[in-house]
């Protein structure tokens, strides 16, 4: 009769011991929904498996698309997110702040290639000086993304109408878009990819590190002309493309400026531990942006926000990996 | 002791005929209640407003034209190998029926990209395609094809039907009084059999309308109805996508009473 009171006694102690202590880690656990660019499926294939092997318990399901549809599934559909990562920072701001959530985080950059392969016409003529040639050649079919629905859209856009000023070329920017096939326009830009490799398009407007991942050819752009170089923002800021607003019918204008993606947590995430932990691995310079630069993306270090209310706005925790505006 | 049977007989009957009903129910009710929340979502000035949207009548014309094109890809090129099926056994006859069914369980998705690779330009296949000008992708031989692909088995396998509810006995008595083949066919065999055959047709439209899968991965402009849909409901919600879905609903409607309405069986005097 003792022995069997010490053992219970004993038992209830450690049971004791281990809720407390699980309680006071709070270690994140259960599911975590990632929307995100299509041009971050990579690097966040390889985020996901690292964060997983750092927290077993929690189950990362990611969901891709072009940036503004991923927004507008959690804006317009309400579609359940923790996480949503665009390529565009302003897709946030537009869509979903205030409502949704109060902040984004800028963690990486990125520059606009014509992508093509092997198999492309003129793949052996085509360089940085006599790419706008080749794309209004007869028979060359070239893509991208769809403005409406993909960053990747309209900054394919607005490359093309910096390289009409950039190359002093007038009417450039009309002739390009001409010789443009509708057929090759998707809904996310790394669709592109299967038709380029498939041998259905010829050139796709894809960024740097989706052409690096793929192991795709490309050409590269004067940084005039890339979206790639921020000091070059006020060059950038003259190109502008409409595209579509919140219900059909309704139009905003995209300004160009250099590729800087964003990141944020929603106001209405289930998880909203798991979500913190997740992005904090992700603007870690240890974690998630050492294996996007590996990626062959630039990670920008430290990460940046949009204003000191903004970062007044971020979650403790992530305030120590954000430089203070 | 009879009158007891009997009456225990229908009593027995009735309850079974009931409980058949009951379970019919919940599938009766899977079918109509969902379809029935969405044609009355939509309030009347939504569906004016999307008739009235350019996008979205091209986008309905395409679904339509694109589906009866299938369908008569279908009959012209289905019609031989469905009377060959029903009239001639041959080695490997069970395995050709099989593989005619094969579209039905295959993704849709996959079927987009089988085709699609038809056309890359490192088969022989390909090459031959692009020296005849045929382009895949972003066209409409590209979505007839896959469309075709997916209805093909529907015609098939309701013609053969019909072929077969003709007596080869007719055919027989045809060609005993000198008539030929081909004569047979077209005076005998389809008279009698024309009415499955656009069944056949129906069911193949039926089925290409609503595809979506495969005809997004071949192409998404020029954009067919179950494409726009889905777009709009990506970007948009319910409210702008629902009364899309009503238009297409009701004309696919429209159509396939019309084709039966034609097709139904004369009067018996």
């Amino acid at each position: 009769m003792k022995k069997i009171g010490f053992i219970l006694s004993v038992s209830i102690f450690f049971l004791f011991i281990h809720f407390v202590t699980s309680y006071a880690q709070k270690r994140p656990e259960g599911k975590l929904v990632v929307f995100h660019a299509g041009s971050l499926s990579v690097p966040f294939a390889m985020i996901e498996k690292a964060f997983e092997e750092k927290y077993p318990d929690v189950d990362v399901l990611r969901e891709a698309g072009g940036s503004t549809k991923m927004a507008r599934l959690i804006s317009e559909v309400g579609k359940p997110a923790d996480v949503m990562a665009a390529a565009d920072y302003t897709v946030i701001d537009d869509l979903l702040i205030p409502r949704f959530t109060d902040w984004q985080v800028r963690f990486a950059s990125n520059q606009l290639v014509l992508c093509y392969t092997s198999k492309s016409r003129y793949a052996d003529k085509v360089n940085g000086r006599n790419w706008y040639k080749i794309l209004q050649e007869k028979g060359v079919i070239w893509g991208q993304a769809d403005p409406n629905l993909d960053p990747c859209g309209y900054r394919a856009l607005m490359v093309m109408q910096l390289a009409e000023r950039f190359y002093r070329s007038p009417g450039l920017y009309g002739r390009l878009l001409a010789s443009r096939s509708e057929a090759a326009i998707r809904p996310k830009s790394v669709e592109l990819i299967s038709l380029l490799k498939t041998g259905n398009i010829d050139y796709a407007w894809e960024y740097l590190s989706v052409a690096l991942q793929h192991g795709l050819k490309y050409v590269r752009l004067p940084d005039e002309i890339n979206l790639g170089n921020s000091e070059f923002d006020s060059f950038y800021r003259l190109a502008k493309v409409k595209v579509t607003g919140r219900k059909p019918g309704t139009w905003t204008v995209k300004t160009g400026k250099s590729c800087t993606y964003g990141v944020t947590i929603l106001k209405d995430s289930a998880n909203k531990e798991a979500a913190v932990a997740f992005v904090e691995y992700l603007i870690n310079p240890e974690g998630g942006l050492r294996i996007l630069q590996e990626s062959g993306q630039a990670p920008i270090i430290p990460c940046l926000t949009g204003s000191v209310q903004m970062y007044q706005a971020l979650p403790d925790v992530l305030r120590k990996l954000v430089r203070p505006q | 002791m009879k009158v007891g049977t009997r009456m225990a007989r229908r009593g027995s009957n009735t309850l079974f005929f009931a409980g058949l009903l009951g379970l019919s129910l919940p599938v009766l009710f899977l079918i109509f209640f969902p379809l029935g929340r969405l044609v009355t979502a939509p309030t009347f000035e939504d569906l004016v407003h999307a008739i009235r949207e350019a996008d979205v009548q091209a986008a309905l014309l395409r679904s339509l034209l694109t589906a009866l094109g299938a369908a008569l890809v279908s009959l012209v090129f289905g019609t031989p190998l469905a009377y060959l099926l029903s009239r001639r056994d041959f080695p490997g006859k069970k395995l050709v029926e099989g593989l005619i069914d094969l579209p039905i369980m295959i993704p849709h998705p996959v079927i987009g990209i089988a085709i699609l690779g038809l056309a890359t330009r490192d088969t022989v296949f390909g090459r031959i395609l692009e020296w005849m000008g045929i382009q895949v992708m972003g066209t409409y031989a590209g979505i007839v094809a896959v469309l075709t692909f997916v209805g093909l088995p529907f015609f098939l396998n309701t013609a053969k039907a019909a072929f077969e509810s003709v007596p080869e006995r007719l055919e027989h008595v045809s060609m005993g009084l000198g008539a030929g083949s081909l004569s047979t066919f077209f005076r005998v065999t389809l008279p009698l059999s024309w009415r499955g055959i656009v069944l056949g047709m129906v069911m193949c439209t039926a089925r290409a309308i609503s595809e979506f899968g495969a005809v997004i991965v071949v192409a998404y402009h020029p954009m067919l109805a179950p494409v726009l849909i889905y777009e709009r409901f990506t970007a948009y919600g319910l409210k702008y996508s629902q009364p899309v879905a009503v238009w297409l609903i009701v004309i696919s409607v429209i159509l396939f009473v019309a084709m039966r309405f034609l097709s139904r069986p004369v009067r018996q005097w």
